[in-house]
């Protein structure tokens, strides 16, 4: 009986919290003053560029690493990718376009016919099986190489997450929004409690970034991963690192691209709309 | 330790506490030390990560020093406490609740405890 | 003192007993698939609101208490299976509470 009372009332504050919530706009408004006020003087760009734009000496090893870039033989490959006609003799170009410059920008977006976030990802794998391809993994690898190549081409301009005015989009919206507030995992933690309560703050020798921009860098060359293992070579997707932090407090991942994580991503990168795309990045 | 309790069931695990309450009233050097390789350990307790602990190497900085242990928690039972569950105070917390979640044993977070309260 | 002497007692009696009458393998194998079911269920529930642990089953994870604790069973090793299980469910539950706790989690600065 106690349990059924518990349902029912939770189910109540679920209602009324839905009645109650604030829109994509005022949460992002407040997002961005949070981190503004927390960090004054940081540019807003600037905030893309993750724990470097918190600590001077992480960033002075930041700016030399950068003068020969990891990632840069990743971009040669996607280039390559893009170029590369499938067997039916068209390319990338006859799904995404002819300029290579204006894809990333329009990702995520909201899919009014599928009702659902699409992703660069999910539509490059698209892209593949609709010519008779097969399909890219999803995290790392060509799929990253390509995206590495397409954010690159697209740097400088600014994200723009368009959440529609349409219940099944604002639904996604949210359900992306509690995934980033919500603990989750043996170690309770939810993403927000070190990227809004703690960034700036070091886990170990760690710095941790800031919610706010961390979307834009991605793919991400990661050296932790191109230490991780044979096969890996340091690039990632978003979704990658997503498993990667569920993993660690010790959540069982969602499958790349699963909804959850499309939902995060729409969530995360409306977040960042304003900020320039500075992708591929680096991180430690 | 742990099969015997396990075999002896919850009267006996009882009656060991009691006489671990007497006799734990000081953690031996053993015991501190323990408590301290569980503390250290990333897959134990890992405070390192937000804490620094004298003797620790690369501690994060999330949570305060823990220093001065006995003077903040005047009652040990309230720094089991927080080890055990941070959360009951701060449902906020960041710090997991190493008891609650069975990231440590009872038996570990009690080693844990001695040694924190040590420093 | 008195209470203590009791305790004692029945320690020595549970003691006893545990070495007089071990428990029958077959009786081991259907607590076993009792305490199966029971994982089982409160693992599904877990998953369904997305509160599902690392450990529990995940084909990545080390410890994977869930089909570990199957694989003793198969080996015959019930009381190993019965430890395996018993974690099994206390993360399958402590996540499911976890994800009821977190239903409302929304931005907090």
């Amino acid at each position: 009986m106690k349990k059924i009372l518990t349902l029912l009332l939770s189910a109540g504050l679920v209602a009324t919290a839905t009645q109650a919530v604030s829109s994509p706009k005022e949460d992002l408004e407040k997002f961005r003053m949070y981190y503004e006020q927390r960090f004054p003087g940081i540019q807003l760009d600037d905030f893309g560029n993750g724990p470097y734009a918190l600590d001077a000496s992480k960033r002075l090893q930041w700016e030399s690493m950068e003068e020969f870039p990891p990632y840069e033989d990743y971009i040669d490959k996607g280039s390559e990718i893009w170029e590369t006609p499938f067997k039916n003799g068209k390319s990338f170009a006859s799904c995404f376009g002819k300029d290579p410059s204006k894809v990333r920008v329009k990702y995520p977006h909201w899919d009014k016919a599928s009702s659902q976030v699409v992703t660069l990802e999910g539509d490059i794998n698209k892209c593949l099986k609709d010519n008779g391809e097969k399909p890219f993994g999803w995290k790392k690898g060509k799929i990253a190489h390509l995206g590495a190549f397409l954010g690159y081409e697209a740097r400088g301009q600014k994200i723009n997450v368009v959440i529609p005015d349409d219940p099944k989009a604002l639904e996604a919206y949210e359900e992306g929004k509690h995934f980033y507030y919500a603990k989750r995992g043996q170690l309770n933690l939810a993403c927000a409690d070190c990227h809004i309560q703690y960034p700036g703050h070091r886990v170990r020798g760690q710095l941790l970034s800031t919610g706010l921009g961390q979307t834009t860098h991605f793919p991400v060359f990661r050296a932790k991963w191109s230490k991780a293992a044979a096969n890996s070579d340091g690039m990632g997707t978003l979704h990658r690192r997503y498993g990667g932090c569920n993993k660690q407090v010790r959540a069982r991942p969602f499958k790349a691209q699963s909804r959850q994580y499309r939902n995060l991503e729409f969530f995360h990168t409306y977040m960042s709309n304003g900020l320039a795309i500075n992708a591929p990045g680096y991180r430690e | 330790m742990t099969k015997l309790t396990k075999r002896l069931g919850p009267t006996a695990t009882a009656l060991a506490l009691c006489i671990g309450l007497v006799l734990s009233a000081q953690a031996s050097a053993a015991d501190l030390e323990a408590g301290k390789k569980i503390a250290f350990d990333r897959s134990k307790g890992n405070c390192l990560t937000c804490h620094h602990i004298e003797g620790g190497t690369l501690p994060g900085n999330i949570g305060p020093p823990l220093v001065a242990m006995k003077s903040r928690f005047p009652d040990k039972a309230k720094l089991r406490a927080q080890i055990w569950d941070a959360t009951a105070i701060n449902p906020h917390s960041i710090m997991p609740p190493l008891g609650r979640h069975r990231i440590l044993s009872e038996k570990e977070v009690d080693l844990v405890t001695d040694y924190i309260y040590s420093l | 003192m008195k209470k203590l002497i009791t305790a004692f007692g029945l320690a020595l009696l549970i003691t006893g007993c545990n070495a007089t009458t071990p428990e029958k393998p077959a009786s081991m194998k259907a607590q076993y698939e009792v305490a199966l079911k029971n994982a089982q269920a409160a693992v599904e529930k877990a998953a369904a609101v997305d509160g599902e642990w690392r450990d529990i089953r995940w084909k990545k994870s080390k410890k994977r208490y869930l089909p570990s604790a199957i694989k003793a069973a198969e080996a015959g090793d019930y009381k190993k299976a019965l430890k395996l299980l018993e974690i099994a469910t206390f993360q399958a539950e402590a996540g499911y509470k976890q994800a009821m706790e977190q239903k409302n989690a929304g931005p907090r600065f």
